[in-house]
C-alpha cells in the first residue's frame, strides 16, 4: 500500500522509448473479460490506499489498487456506499481495474454505473506522463471528459492512477421479494413497476431448479421500503439469504458454466421482447441485460457479446461501422501512440 | 467586446476568404434549398452571439439544415473546403460557445425539431438535436413522465446544445447532469460522416465515447439526434424555505443535510443582494431581511418524502435556520421556486449590467468563498448577488457593472477572473455547466497543465485534424496556454 505513481511513469516511460507492450494488473479479477493481451506486467495493485474522504463532501479519493471490499468498509462506517454497487470479486478487485472494465451491479438500471458516479480520475497516457482529469467536485464541464472514457477502455488509453467517486447515503432498509413466475410474465411485471417511482433496487429473473422466480429488491428509508412490500406483495426474502444472491449476481456466479460453455451478455433495450434474446437463462437490470448459456461462438445477435469462456483471442465484442473504428484507432493513438498498453484488449484492431 | 479576446484563428482557408464566398454559397445552394442558407448582415444579425451578449461576431454565412442530410453535405463541403464551422442550437449558452467565426459558417439546428419517438415502456425519448429541453417533458407528461436536466433557460434552450454542454439545472443533485441521463447520440463528423454512439441498452463495450462526447462543446462533431431516459413524476413534490442570519449557517446546514444522508431533489441557496431582487420583482414572500435564503426540494412517494420532511426541517433548525416555510400546495411550491427561478432577470433590474459565473467548490467551502467574493467584490468596488446550486457546490455569482462606464465591463471580466481561479484555489472548477466557450478560454491553463492540454488537442485532433469544428473555443493551443503565462508572469 502506498504511491508508486513515480514506478508507474518510469515504466511507461521506458516501455514508450523501447516500444515495450505492457499488460496492466492489479487484482487479476477481469482476466476473463475482453481478449487475451500479452506484455510484460505492469502491476498496480499496491499502488493503493484512500487518498481523501470527508463524508459531508459525498466524494472518496482513492489510489487505483484499493479495493473495492475495502472502500466498502471505510464507506460503511459513515453509513454511505458506492452507488453503482460493483462486484468485489471475492475481495480482491480495485478500484482501477473497475472503472476500466465498467463494472457496475444490480442497481445499475436505478443509480447509474461507474461512469455516473466517476468524478474524476489520475492516468498515465502511453508517452508516460501523468495527467488529473476532472476533480473532486459534483459539476465540472472544463475540458473533454477523458476520466469518463476511460470507462470500458480495459486500461488501452492509460494506466488509471487514482480515482475520485461520488457517493450516496447507505439505504436504511432492505428487503428482498421474490415471486414464481415465469421469465415472460417477469419481463411484463418489471416493465409495469419500473414505471411506478418505487424504491426498487434490484429486478431480475432467475431459473433456479426448475422453477422461474423474479427477484426485486426494495432499498430506500424505512417507510418506503415498507409501502412498497405490502403494495408488491409476493414472499420474502431472509436477509442473509438476499445478500448471498445478489451478491452471486453480482459476481456472475449465478449462472453455472461448463468449461465448454460460452457466457454470452445481452445488452440492448428494456422493452425487448423475450423472444429478441433466444435461450436467454437470466434476466437482470429490469430486462436491458440478458445472459445466455451456449457451446457456439460468433453469435450474429445485436447486443450479444461474448462474456465468458470461449476463444478469447478472436473479437468477443461486436463490430464496429468503419468511421467509427477509425475513429476509436485515432483516439487510441492520440494517448497512446506506440500502442503499448493493453492492446488488443478490447478488440483484435486496437 | 470585452478587451481581452480577440477573434478566434482558426484555420481560414482560400475558399473562406472573400474572393470565395460567392463560390461557397453556390456550392451551398446545390446542397440545400436557398431559404436554408442566409448571407445578408440584417438577416444574419440575430445570430452575432449567444447568451453572452459582450461577445459578438456576425458569421460568413449563415445555414439553417432541414434534414441529416443537410448536416452531412454542409460539413462534408466545409471539410473539402478547409471552412470553419460553428454549430448552434437556440443560442441561450452562457460562454459564447456559439458565437460565430467570421470567416466561417454557423450552423443553425432549430429546424430538425421533431420528437421522433416517445417509448413510454422503455420510459425514453428519442428526438432530433433542435427540439427544446421544456417541449420534450410537456410531450413524455402524457405518459406521466418528464426529462430530468432542466437548465434555467429549459423554455428555449434545445437538446441538441444541452448535449454539446452538458446542461444541468436545478435538479442535478439527486438526478444528475445531461451526461447521466442520455443512452445513445447521432452525430455528424466534420468528415460528414454519420455515427452513432451508445445504444439501447445501459452499457455498451469498449471506451465510453458517448461520454466524450457530452459537453465537448461542439468541437467533435454536431448532434442530430438524441435518445434521452425519460423518468416517472414522483408521487408526491415538497417544496420548503429556510432563512438565515449568516450564509455560512446556511452552508453548514446544507453539508450537515448531506452529511445525514438526504439527497433532495433540489438545494438552492441565494444570499441577501439575491433575496431582496428577487422579492422585489416577484413579490413571492422571500424574507428579505434574511442573509442566506435554502430553497429545498424533496420528492418521492408520500411515505419517503414524510420522512425525509422531519429530517430536514429538524436539521435546518439545528443549524440556526431563523424561519422555516412549508409550501401547503403546488400553487405555493411554484411560488417558492419562482423567486430562484427568475433570480437573473431579477438581478437586471437593479444594475444596467451583470455577468454571471459558474464555478464549482466543494460544498465545504462554500462559507470561505462567499467571504472571499465578498473581500473582492469591495476591492473592486462592484457588487456581487450570489445565487447557486448549493447542493453541488456550483456557484453563479452575478457581478454588478454598468458597462456605460468606462472601464467598468474589463473591471467585471478581472472580478470574474478571481473567482474562478479562487475556484480552482479550493479544489474547484472554473465551470460547473456554462462550459469554457470563448470566454474561460483565459482560465483554462490556470486548471490544467501542459500536458493535459496537449492530450485534449490530440484527442479533438483524431475527431478534426484541422480544426475547423468550432476553432478557438474550448480548448486553448499550447501557444495560446504560453502567452496567457508569460502575460500572467509579466
Amino acid at each position: 500500500m502506498g504511491d508508486l505513481a513515480q514506478q508507474l511513469v518510469a515504466q511507461i516511460e521506458h516501455a514508450y522509448a523501447t516500444k515495450t507492450a505492457l499488460k496492466i494488473e492489479a487484482g487479476k479479477t477481469k482476466t476473463n473479460l475482453g481478449r487475451g493481451t500479452a506484455g510484460q506486467v505492469i502491476d498496480v495493485s499496491k499502488h493503493a490506499g484512500v487518498l481523501s474522504y470527508n463524508p459531508t463532501e459525498l466524494v472518496i479519493r482513492a489510489r487505483a489498487g484499493t479495493k473495492i471490499a475495502h472502500l466498502n468498509e471505510v464507506l460503511a462506517q459513515e453509513q454511505q456506499r458506492l452507488p453503482f454497487e460493483p462486484p468485489a470479486f471475492f475481495g480482491e478487485a480495485t478500484i482501477g481495474g473497475t472503472v476500466a472494465a465498467n463494472q457496475s451491479g444490480p442497481s445499475r438500471p436505478w443509480f447509474g454505473s461507474v461512469k455516473d458516479s466517476l468524478l474524476g480520475l489520475g492516468l498515465i497516457n502511453g508517452f508516460g506522463e501523468a495527467m488529473q482529469f476532472g476533480g473532486q467536485v459534483m459539476k465540472n464541464v472544463a475540458g473533454f471528459d477523458v476520466s469518463r472514457l476511460q470507462c470500458g477502455a480495459m486500461g488501452g488509453l492509460g494506466v488509471i492512477t487514482d480515482v475520485s467517486i461520488k457517493l450516496l447515503p447507505a439505504f436504511k432498509a432492505s428487503h428482498t421479494l421474490t415471486f414464481a413466475m415465469t421469465a415472460q410474465i417477469a419481463l411484463e411485471a418489471m416493465q409495469r413497476w419500473s414505471n411506478l417511482s418505487l424504491p426498487i433496487t434490484g429486478m431480475c429473473h432467475f431459473n433456479d431448479k426448475g422453477q422461474g422466480f423474479l427477484y426485486v429488491r426494495l432499498q430506500g428509508g424505512h417507510s418506503g421500503v415498507e409501502a412498497a412490500r405490502v403494495f408488491l406483495g409476493g414472499e420474502q426474502l431472509g436477509p442473509k439469504a438476499a445478500e448471498n444472491f445478489w451478491q452471486r449476481l453480482n459476481e456472475g456466479r449465478l449462472v453455472q458454466r461448463e468449461h465448454s460453455q460460452i457466457l454470452w451478455r445481452w445488452s440492448g433495450a428494456n422493452d425487448a421482447p423475450l423472444s429478441a434474446v433466444p435461450n436467454t437463462c437470466l434476466i437482470n437490470w429490469a430486462g436491458a441485460q440478458r445472459w445466455v448459456l451456449d457451446e457456439i461462438s460468433n453469435s450474429p445477435l445485436k447486443g450479444l457479446e461474448q462474456y465468458q469462456g470461449g476463444n478469447r483471442l478472436n473479437e468477443v465484442y461486436g463490430s464496429l461501422s468503419a468511421p467509427q473504428q477509425a475513429l476509436q484507432q485515432r483516439i487510441k493513438h492520440a494517448f497512446d501512440p506506440q500502442s503499448i498498453l493493453n492492446a488488443g484488449r478490447v478488440y483484435s484492431w486496437m | 467586446m470585452p478587451s481581452s479576446f480577440s477573434q478566434p484563428k482558426g484555420q481560414v482557408s482560400q475558399a473562406a476568404q472573400k474572393k470565395d464566398v460567392v463560390s461557397l454559397i453556390a456550392a451551398l445552394k446545390k446542397l440545400l434549398p436557398a431559404s436554408c442558407i442566409i448571407v445578408s448582415t440584417e438577416s444574419q444579425r440575430p445570430f452575432e452571439c449567444d447568451g453572452l451578449a459582450v461577445y459578438q461576431q456576425l458569421p460568413l454565412i449563415t445555414v439553417i439544415p432541414e434534414t441529416v442530410d443537410h448536416v452531412q453535405a454542409i460539413l462534408s463541403l466545409c471539410h473539402l473546403h478547409r471552412v470553419p464551422l460553428v454549430p448552434r442550437g437556440a443560442g441561450t449558452g452562457l460562454c459564447a460557445g456559439a458565437m460565430p467565426h467570421a470567416q466561417g459558417v454557423l450552423l443553425v439546428m432549430t429546424k430538425l425539431n421533431n420528437i421522433v419517438y416517445i417509448n413510454p415502456q422503455a420510459c425514453t425519448a428519442t428526438v432530433q438535436p433542435g427540439v427544446r429541453n421544456l417541449a420534450l417533458t410537456e410531450a413524455a407528461e402524457t405518459f406521466g413522465l418528464y426529462y430530468a436536466p432542466d437548465p434555467s433557460s429549459q423554455i428555449a434552450c434545445t437538446i441538441g446544445g444541452n448535449v454539446a454542454e452538458n446542461s444541468g439545472g436545478v435538479h442535478c443533485l439527486k438526478y444528475g447532469l445531461t451526461v447521466n441521463n442520455l443512452l445513445q447520440v447521432k452525430l455528424v463528423t466534420i468528415q460528414g460522416q454519420l455515427i452513432t454512439l451508445g445504444g439501447d441498452g445501459l452499457d455498451e463495450p469498449g471506451m465510453d465515447l458517448l461520454s466524450l462526447f457530452v459537453g465537448s462543446e461542439g468541437l467533435l462533431g454536431v448532434v442530430v439526434e438524441a435518445k434521452v431516459k425519460l423518468l416517472p413524476r414522483a408521487p408526491r413534490v415538497q417544496v420548503l424555505l429556510a432563512a438565515y442570519d449568516s450564509v455560512t449557517d446556511a452552508g453548514d446546514a446544507v453539508a450537515a443535510l448531506i452529511g445525514q444522508g438526504i439527497i433532495p431533489a433540489g438545494l438552492e441557496m441565494m444570499d441577501h443582494l439575491a433575496i431582496s431582487a428577487a422579492e422585489d420583482f416577484v413579490k413571492v414572500g422571500y424574507p428579505t431581511d434574511a442573509q442566506a435564503l435554502l430553497i429545498c426540494e424533496l420528492d418521492g412517494t408520500d411515505a419517503e418524502v414524510e420522512e425525509q420532511l422531519l429530517v430536514v426541517s429538524q436539521c435546518f433548525k439545528q443549524h440556526g435556520a431563523t424561519s422555516i416555510r412549508i409550501a401547503k400546495d403546488a400553487v405555493e411550491a411554484e411560488a417558492l421556486w419562482q423567486g430562484r427561478k427568475a433570480a437573473f432577470p431579477a438581478v437586471g433590474r437593479i444594475s444596467p449590467d451583470y455577468y454571471c459565473m459558474d464555478g464549482t467548490i466543494p460544498r465545504g467551502k462554500v462559507g470561505y468563498v462567499l467571504t472571499r467574493i465578498k473581500e473582492l467584490s469591495q476591492h473592486y468596488g462592484l457588487r456581487v448577488a450570489n445565487v447557486f446550486h448549493a447542493g453541488d457546490g456550483n456557484l453563479h455569482p452575478l457581478i454588478l457593472f454598468d458597462s456605460s462606464i468606462d472601464g467598468q465591463l474589463e473591471q467585471a471580466e478581472s472580478l470574474g477572473g478571481d473567482i474562478l481561479t479562487l475556484c480552482v484555489d479550493v479544489g474547484g472548477t472554473i465551470t460547473g455547466e456554462h462550459g469554457v466557450g470563448l470566454e474561460k478560454m483565459p482560465q483554462m491553463p490556470y486548471q490544467f497543465a501542459d500536458a493535459e492540454l496537449a492530450q485534449f488537442r490530440r484527442l479533438k485532433a483524431a475527431f478534426d485534424s484541422e480544426d475547423l469544428l468550432n476553432p478557438g473555443k474550448g480548448i486553448p493551443t499550447l501557444k495560446y496556454c504560453q502567452e496567457y503565462r508569460s502575460l500572467q508572469n509579466g
